[in-house]
């Protein structure tokens, strides 16, 4: 078990475990934390699972963990690992099995109480338009090609089809196209199981939440991105569905065997690993980029039936009900990406596990009207809290390869939040304070309790004081869309 | 013997399973699956059988071979399975048959599992028989 006293305080909030605490570490495990958040994290299995990735081959700088840290499964949720390119690794364990779950969110024009007359009935249009819950199925079939085209396309797909605006891809990480995807290394059952979930939410922490502008912290940033005080905003949280569950399942499978082949050794075998540039790890690179692309593709049909839904709600109140998007960023990735690394430009590949990219002002790959702010960071709390719009910074770049915290992390195990919590007085309660439920199931709704996660204002604090995204406004929930 | 038994953890679900020998531990550990997913026992008369065959490099991925397939079975029949009988069961490979119901909304999970992980995945031989511990993604 690793201990308090095996961290070595680097600043307030950067806490260290040197390379010699164990013999197969690659590098250091960096935490950024407050004192109280790293002995959160001390809690359960999450520094252990943070160090583990620090024995994966080719690591750059050091492992780093997050202050939303909490225990998954090979990596921590909120790890975040670069790997030299191309003869580093690529962990599809690095990635989990949600690829490019993520979260994106649209403003409105609109100010709270003009919404509020019609609050309810904008909940249960958007229960009702946008599918949700434990095999849910979307109102999009696809046949066999359009899904290829999907898988390749992203939300390209979705533009084309009708579903998506120009301006929608510019606000999108990665324009809503991952390069690099090829449908062809995605399994026929994958595909099986993605054929008719496009446009669904799921279940589990996923949800729709319609959340106002309660508090702006950087008036010129906020300006910049469209955001002012009592908006109503949109927020989707979700990825790619039983696509993407069933991709990562078959190359960490996979992956099994490649270990061996080359020699890699690891304390756990969920984070099996293959050399980028091998042919195992090309082939899982184009399966994940595809269904990345899946993940957009999916949240941008979202988008679309929840305009779809404002407007039937809203047109007979007010003149304009339409929403632009403020951003939409993926927090379960690895990506080929360009970082400083001891004063030279270098290739690295950066695996986000429960960690958003963060990219700060001047990067090239920003569209032309945010690269002189930096990249919008979406950071979702636990339901019924707030969430919070951050921008990317400069120290990110240099600290952490352009990249921060997700959301919250979870601090009780689903059992004792259903054994603690009942759905149907939670929805109570919620209702009690003004915010409006939809779910499809109590015991669902029971697991993800406020209580269940950390406070994400503590988190976010975190991550605005250590430098690595700047806090601009804060949302809190109206209404809450959950399968 | 009890079949198995949950472990704590944080995110996600994770169980201890227990058998006399290894079928019976393989068979136990697709109970605490569906157990862990809230199942409700049927009537025989609405029992189907599904027949599965993976194949793996050791017994602890057969183990996660096995459970994943029966979560493909979950899924692309809207079934869930209440019964299990391995066989054959060698370290590389695995024939058995589920014996399930349809999926109604009594046993609709709350949150379905996504995939059978190999972290910290052991089976390992004790003085009671035989004891697998799986953590899943939910």
């Amino acid at each position: 078990m690793i201990a308090k006293q095996n961290f070595e305080r680097i600043s307030d909030y950067v806490w260290q475990v040197q390379q010699n605490f164990r013999g197969d570490m690659r590098a250091p495990a960096r935490l950024y934390a407050s004192e109280e958040l790293l002995e959160d994290a001390l809690q359960d299995e999450s520094v252990t699972q943070l160090v583990n990735t620090a024995t994966l081959p080719g690591i750059i700088k050091y492992a780093i963990s997050m202050p939303d840290i909490h225990q998954g499964y090979g990596f921590p949720i909120g790890g975040v690992v670069a790997t030299q390119a191309p003869d580093g690794v690529i962990s599809p364990g690095g990635v989990g099995y949600d690829i490019n779950c993520g979260v994106r969110l649209m403003a409105s024009h609109l100010h709270a109480e003009q919404v509020a007359p019609k609050i309810n009935d904008l909940a249960t249009a958007l229960y009702k338009n946008c599918p949700s819950g434990v095999g849910s199925e979307g109102s999009l079939p696809l046949n066999a090609k359009q899904l290829d085209d999907v898988l390749e396309q992203g939300s390209e797909w979705a533009a084309r089809n009708g579903y998506a605006r120009r301006e929608d891809l510019q606000r999108t990480e990665e324009y809503g196209r991952m390069p690099g995807a090829d449908a062809g290394a995605v399994s026929k059952r994958a595909k099986e199981r993605g054929r008719d979930q496009l446009g669904t939410l799921g279940a589990g922490n996923h949800f729709i939440e319609v959340d106002h502008v309660v508090e702006v912290y950087d008036i010129a940033l906020a300006e910049r991105l469209g955001l002012f005080p009592e908006q109503i905003v949109v927020q989707i949280h979700c990825g790619s569905r039983g696509l993407g569950h069933q991709v990562c399942t078959d190359y960490v499978n996979d992956f099994q065997r490649a270990v061996r082949e080359y020699k890699i050794e690891l304390p756990d075998r969920e984070l099996v690993c293959a050399p980028l540039n091998s042919p195992e790890g090309q082939a899982y690179f184009k399966a994940m980029a595809a269904s990345a692309n899946f993940a957009f593709s999916n949240r941008q049909i979202l988008a679309h039936h929840i305009r779809r839904s404002f407007e039937e709600v809203l047109a007979s109140i007010v003149k304009d009900f339409d929403l632009f998007q403020i951003y939409d960023i993926a927090h379960n990735m690895a990506k080929v990406e360009e970082h400083a690394v001891d004063d030279k430009r270098v290739k690295v590949c950066v695996h986000r596990k429960g960690a958003t990219r963060a990219f700060g002002p001047g990067s090239a790959v920003l569209p032309d009207d945010l690269r002189a702010i930096g990249q919008p960071v979406l950071i979702p709390g636990s339901m019924g809290t707030a969430s919070y719009v951050l921008i990317g910074t400069a120290k990110a770049m240099t600290e952490t390869f352009g990249s921060t915290c997700h959301g919250a992390g979870r601090v009780m195990s689903r059992a004792k939040a259903k054994r603690q919590v009942r759905g149907d007085k939670l929805r109570e309660e919620l209702g009690a304070r003004g915010i409006v439920v939809r779910a499809g199931s109590m015991p669902g709704l029971a697991e993800e309790a406020p209580q269940a996660y950390k406070d994400v204002s503590q988190v976010v604090q975190v991550v605005h004081r250590a430098g690595i995204g700047c806090r601009v406004a804060r949302l809190e929930p109206l209404a809450v869309i959950k399968g | 013997m009890k079949r198995f038994e949950e472990i704590p953890h944080t995110a996600d679900w994770s169980f201890r399973a227990f058998g006399g020998d290894l079928c019976e531990l393989f068979e136990n550990a697709a109970h605490a699956l569906f157990a862990l997913e809230g199942a409700q026992a049927r009537r025989p008369a609405d029992e189907t059988m599904r027949l599965v065959t993976v194949s793996a490099i050791d017994y602890p991925s057969l183990l996660v071979n096995w459970l994943t397939e029966l979560l493909w079975l979950q899924e692309s029949h809207h079934e869930t399975y209440l019964r299990f009988r391995i066989e054959r069961l060698s370290p590389t490979e695995l024939c058995a048959e589920a014996f399930g119901a349809p999926l109604t909304r009594l046993d609709t999970p709350t949150a379905r599992i996504k995939a059978v992980t190999y972290h910290n995945l052991t089976i390992e031989q004790t003085a009671r028989g035989w004891e697998a511990v799986v953590v899943v993604d939910v």
